[in-house]
């Protein structure tokens, strides 16, 4: 039974990874936490599930998600961070607190308050390997969200745009006057951070079936409880964060008691806050963040 | 300034105007209160009780009202927790002056609500509350129009028994939920006992939270188990996810649960995965009785311009609850020859309490009076899941 809790685990850690990577892009970049990223997750989710009720197909429904998280993260970058960049550092994050509660009931409104539903995917087929028991739809989230991760840390450690984001991370007022457009990159950083949401939204209400308008608040939570045990800012920290935060809660759920698992994962965020600020892969020194 | 002072004059003959139609309005009214959520998780569900509550309220006054004078009845919105209904018990009872509050939907929130109801004096009628000893712990005042879900487990228990011949049971249970936790740790484990099956893991059941948003490790420990059957402790949403893994993780077993379970529209969503799954509740739209079908049919059109949408076009046994619930206070007010008007409120809403003591047999839709503790009488029907749909079986 072990072996299938770890995959299981790292199938439940993948979305966290991915939806802490996206927190971890925009405060990495800004230094400043998108409180509205579970509510962005939660809208890709329902519009995956919009797309796949009108006959889409996965990869359409992944799309949707992709597209409109995207979307929304940048109507939150327009509207809580950019006109507020001079203001107080805690500013913007108060006002996407406030935006997140807007999209909840925005979602309500549309989708209403009973959980929606991804359609069945019935011709759904199973594997067994050496005790270990995969469905294809397992298998297809284990690939999409490895490949998305591979995909953006290709992106900002092999690119030119990477190179754009992570010199403004390290420093915005140089990277200005050596030419990077900061504007650009905070726009790019927010439709990035978003579209990783969309996908993680899509990819749980696949796999787990069901999603309602709160769904965004705990995944939000634990998405930063991966990324500071990851390290604040460090990409692949935020993924191994993720993944980590998936089997603690899968390993808690199989050999402890459902009830005890909210209070390991935040005992482990705030050990970490105390004793280990920098996580497990502190980021480089001259980061802001 | 002239004009001024004219204008202030106007607005205050205006006000007074408006204050006295009001005066003479509420003489000749009998005002109700609906006490459920608007807003929040439980939103769906309280607006097809607004619903329900509603087609009653129109039948009533459609037929004269009572004794000539109208029913007129005010909604507020608990929004799903217990900090908003009890500030609504306080405004239905303080500033609008309501005779009996329909709701509130909750079991956790009737927690609050209920010891409010017997400070003030005013008898509240929950109509989805069905964690067991929630009314007998709040006496007098605190009625439930819901059946708890001790009664409806032995029904489900023995169904399972005569389809299943099961003998080993896994029992899995929602930890967070105060209605899901106690169907789990306490009710199915007595139940089961005495219906001499042998629970497996009734010290030690599989856990979960309300809203998880994977089963996964649940699933396969239950796999583990290798039981005959699962007993679910759980809410229909998470049922339907905890099954929906259990065949992915290729379980075959059937799954079991009592009336949270026909929330959530599990039989269409579920698929092929669902079929066979037994539950019961104390009504359904599968019911053929007249009255059933007359009651389905006023909520349908009403649906159409009272909270319209897809989450509320079809009732379910919330707004059976809340129609027969507005009916038993209708009840109460013809019984006691209770007077329209807001004079000797608390004289009459201590007369309403005293009906609803007594009464040991009631003709509703699915509502059969109250037993000593206050909780409802009903009959119980058990269904297993066929054709995406939830067929009777008993």
């Amino acid at each position: 039974m072990l072996a299938q809790q770890l995959v299981n685990g790292i199938l439940l850690g993948s979305t966290y990874a991915l939806i802490a990577l996206g927190l971890t892009l925009v405060l990495g970049v800004f230094g400043k936490l998108n409180i509205a990223h579970g509510d962005v997750f939660m809208f890709g989710a329902f519009a995956g599930v919009a797309a796949a009720s009108f006959g889409a197909s996965l990869a359409l429904a992944i799309l949707a998600g992709i597209f409109v998280s995207a979307v929304v993260n940048v109507i939150i970058e327009r509207s809580c961070f950019y006109p507020l960049r001079n203001a107080h550092f805690l500013a913007p994050m108060l006002s996407t607190i406030a935006f997140g509660i807007l999209l909840q009931n925005v979602a309500t409104q549309i989708w209403g308050s009973d959980p929606s539903r991804y359609p069945n995917i019935e011709a759904v087929t199973q594997f067994e390997i050496g005790g270990i028991l995969l469905s294809s739809v397992h298998i297809v989230i284990l690939a999409v969200s490895f490949s998305v991760m591979l995909t953006v840390d290709i992106v900002i450690y092999r690119t030119k745009i990477g190179r754009a984001l992570r010199a403004t991370a390290l420093d915005p007022e140089v990277a200005g006057l050596l030419g990077v457009n900061t504007k650009n990159v905070m726009f790019i950083t927010f439709l990035t951070a978003g579209a990783l949401a969309g996908v993680a939204g899509v990819l749980t209400a696949v796999v787990y079936s069901q999603i309602t308008p709160l769904i965004g608040i705990r995944q939000g939570l634990i998405g930063m409880v991966a990324m500071v045990i990851g390290g604040l800012g460090n990409l692949r920290g935020a993924m191994i964060g993720g993944i980590l935060i998936g089997l603690v809660e899968v390993l808690n759920d199989a050999y402890l008691d459902a009830s005890y698992r909210d209070l390991i994962v935040f005992s482990l965020f705030f050990g970490f806050i105390i004793l280990k600020p920098n996580g497990l892969f502190p980021q480089p020194s001259g980061n802001r963040s | 300034m002239l004009r001024f002072k004219a204008l202030l004059s106007l607005i205050a003959v205006m006000t007074i105007a408006i204050m006295l139609t009001g005066t003479v309005q509420a003489q000749n009214v009998y005002r109700i209160g609906l006490n459920v959520p608007i807003t929040g998780g439980g939103a769906d569900a309280g607006k097809r009780e607004v619903i329900g509550a509603q087609v009653a309220v129109n039948e009533i006054n459609a037929k004269g009202g009572i004794g000539g004078a109208k029913l007129e009845m005010i909604v507020t919105d608990t929004g799903s927790n217990p900090h908003d209904a009890v500030n609504a018990v306080r405004k239905l009872a303080g500033d609008d002056k309501v005779l009996a509050i329909v709701g509130p939907h909750y079991s956790g929130v009737a927690e609050s609500t209920f010891p409010l109801g017997n400070r003030i004096g005013i008898v509240q009628v929950a109509v989805a509350s069905s964690k067991p000893g929630v009314a007998a712990a709040n006496r007098p005042f605190a009625f439930r129009n819901t059946l708890t879900e001790d009664k409806i487990a032995v029904a489900v228990v023995e169904a399972v028994k005569k389809r299943y011949n099961p003998k080993r049971i896994a029992l899995i249970v929602d930890i967070k939920d105060a209605v899901a936790r106690a169907i789990g740790t306490k009710v199915f484990p007595g139940v089961l006992k005495k219906a001499d099956l042998n629970v497996i893991n009734a010290k030690k059941p599989v856990t979960f939270q309300t809203g998880d948003a994977q089963f996964t490790a649940q699933v396969t420990k239950l796999k583990a188990l290798n039981p005959d059957a699962i007993g679910l402790g759980a809410l229909g949403p998470d049922a339907l996810n905890i099954i929906t893994e259990a065949r992915r993780q290729g379980m075959k077993q059937p799954f079991f649960g009592t009336a949270p379970l026909i929330e959530g529209n599990i039989p269409e969503k579920g698929g092929s995965a669902v079929v066979g799954t037994i539950a019961g509740s104390i009504w359904s739209t599968q019911l053929n009785d007249s009255r059933s079908r007359a009651f389905i049919k006023s909520y349908k059109e009403l649906a159409k311009t009272l909270h319209p949408g897809k989450f509320t076009a079809n009732p379910d046994y919330y707004p059976v609850n809340s129609y027969d619930a507005v009916y038993m206070i209708v009840d109460a007010i013809k019984a006691k020859h209770i007077k329209p008007g807001m004079e000797n409120l608390a004289t009459k809403r201590i007369a309403i309490k005293d009906h609803f003591s007594d009464m040991k047999s009631f003709n509703g839709i699915a509502s059969d009076g109250f037993n000593k503790v206050g909780d409802g009488k009903k009959n119980v029907h058990v269904f297993e899941i066929k054709d995406k749909a939830w067929k009777l079986i008993k």
